[in-house]
């Protein structure tokens, strides 16, 4: 099949756009579909988008500091990461647009998170407090959290 | 001598079998980042977090799935190199200062890097096409820690991750490809371009900034957020499927206009390989690409994929010292790679 604009080499991509009122079905080859925007020769990376983005500051970015970490969005733009789980809502209004340009979305669609437990934080903390425990010889303490491990399913501690 | 992780090094006897198109496909990997939300990220987080991390994956995951963990300040250079060789850490892991692990699954198929980028990254790699058997793996040792902790999540944003380019799912999925029909037929540029317009990457084998050897390219996702999981995984492995149908064409024309000149170059490559008295890496990396080919094509009968992914693996700098077990400096290396690779390819 020939080119639909040149009509002269072989078309080697197909381009499809669904508008509301028609579809728009052409047949191009490489020089016509990059002639019309369509093909995209040298792409941004998602690292590359951020860098260039990270580099738009603001007066303000001093003043926006994570309540938890203490990392301002001064601080953010400069190492381009995160310091805990509750930058991103502090610093939200700022980013959102950068998640989209990066990605072209920012709605996460995938596995859900299961609500969460702390299980794994207590289990690991009563084997420590039984560690402790066996090696000041204080083996009542040790027969006690011996028995909530238990309540945890664990029974070889 | 370097005892620690003599294991992991491939041997003859517990070479994998191999997946789905593994002429073309060398491997498919598969990396998930997750963070604790009430640690603070590796930027900002103490020596005391790291080591609280550790600790906790360890009592999760011990006793669930057979495995090492391994504390990379424990480990000398050498033997940290070797785990970046055999794909299991990133460049920036091994160079932490702070405290860092990794475990490592038997047989090592899956591994975490505890205090990463990340304080989490999960990773399954297999050679060949298998992204859904890869992700089952993947996704239940991943479920045994979130079964016991509470991931850094928000529900517009997914999983939150220390760098937001890779939020959302948190997951880069790989695929390396031996494709020499496409450079043959001066496709690769169209493929890659191609690749590119469906939000994949293309790099050399030995991941970002490197260059591309031995006909080998890296396939992966750019965009972390926006899909589920398995449509990554579904598209991905249809852009493979693609690429190994344009590939085994251009092998093919190979076959048909340039059959002579390729028997040469496989055959001659064998033969140097079973001859050479000193050897580099990268020429090994160049000869065993056309051996590929050859096994790939059928004209090399009696040397299988596996041997040459072992010899792959192997003959990187520091496998090669490990494999010896000692210390060798450049000149010797390469004596004693060649020495190797004769052995593995049953010559004297």
């Amino acid at each position: 099949m020939l080119c639909d604009d040149c009509r002269n080499k072989p078309a080697s991509i197909f381009f499809k756009e669904v508008l509301p009122d028609k579809t728009v079905e052409l047949h191009l080859c490489d020089e016509c579909a990059s002639k019309r925007g369509l093909l995209v020769t040298k792409k941004l990376s998602p690292q590359e988008i951020l860098q260039k983005l990270l580099r738009q500051k603001s007066a303000q970015d001093e003043k926006i500091i994570c309540p938890n970490c203490y990392m301002s969005l001064a601080e953010f733009k400069r190492v381009g990461r995160f310091g805990c789980n509750q930058c991103i809502t502090t610093f939200d209004d700022h980013i959102k647009h950068l998640i989209k340009q990066i990605h072209q979305s920012d709605r996460h669609i995938g596995r859900k998170s299961s609500s969460g437990t702390k299980k794994g934080f207590e289990i690991y903390k009563l084997r420590e407090d039984l560690k402790n425990a066996l090696d000041s010889e204080a083996y009542e303490d040790a027969a006690k959290i011996r028995d909530k491990l238990k309540d945890y399913g664990i029974e070889d501690a | 001598m370097h005892d620690n992780i003599r294991w992991l090094i491939p041997s003859s006897d517990k070479t994998l079998p191999c997946g789905e198109e593994s002429e073309i496909v060398v491997s498919s990997r598969i990396r998930v980042a997750r963070n604790l939300e009430n640690i603070p990220f590796e930027l900002k987080m103490k020596q005391t977090d790291a080591e609280y991390l550790i600790g906790l994956v360890r009592s999760i995951i011990d006793g669930k799935v057979n495995g090492e963990f391994l504390n990379l300040r424990d480990l000398k250079p050498l033997e940290r190199e070797s785990l970046l060789e055999c794909h299991l850490v990133s460049p920036g892991f091994i160079t932490k200062e702070k405290p860092t692990s990794v475990f490592i699954s038997e047989g090592g198929n899956l591994s975490v890097m505890i205090n990463e980028e990340d304080h989490l990254r999960f990773q399954g790699i297999g050679c060949g096409l298998n992204f859904s058997g890869l992700s089952s793996e993947v996704f239940r040792l991943e479920g045994y820690v979130s079964d016991n902790v509470s991931f850094a999540y928000n529900d517009n944003y997914g999983y939150l991750t220390s760098c937001l380019t890779n939020i959302g799912t948190g997951m880069r999925a790989s695929v390396f490809m031996h494709l020499p029909g496409l450079v043959f037929t001066n496709e690769v540029e169209k493929v890659l371009k191609g690749a590119l317009q469906i939000g994949m990457t293309v790099r050399g084998i030995y991941g970002e900034g490197s260059e591309i050897r031995g006909s080998l390219f890296q396939i992966s996702n750019q965009h972390t957020i926006g899909f589920k999981e398995e449509d990554l995984l579904e598209r991905i492995t249809k852009l493979a499927k693609m690429i190994i149908d344009i590939e085994k064409k251009a092998r093919d024309v190979i076959m048909t206009k340039a059959r002579s000149e390729f028997e040469d170059k496989i055959f001659r490559s064998v033969a140097i390989l079973k001859a050479a008295r000193t050897i580099n890496s990268m020429e090994v990396l160049n000869l065993l690409s056309a051996l590929r080919f050859g096994v790939g094509v059928g004209i090399v009968k009696d040397i299988t994929l596996q041997t040459l992914n072992e010899i792959m693996v192997l003959s990187r700098p520091a496998n090669i010292q490990l494999y010896f077990g000692e210390m060798l400096e450049e000149q010797e290396r390469d004596i004693k790679r060649a020495e190797y690779i004769r052995k593995r390819l049953g010559a004297n």
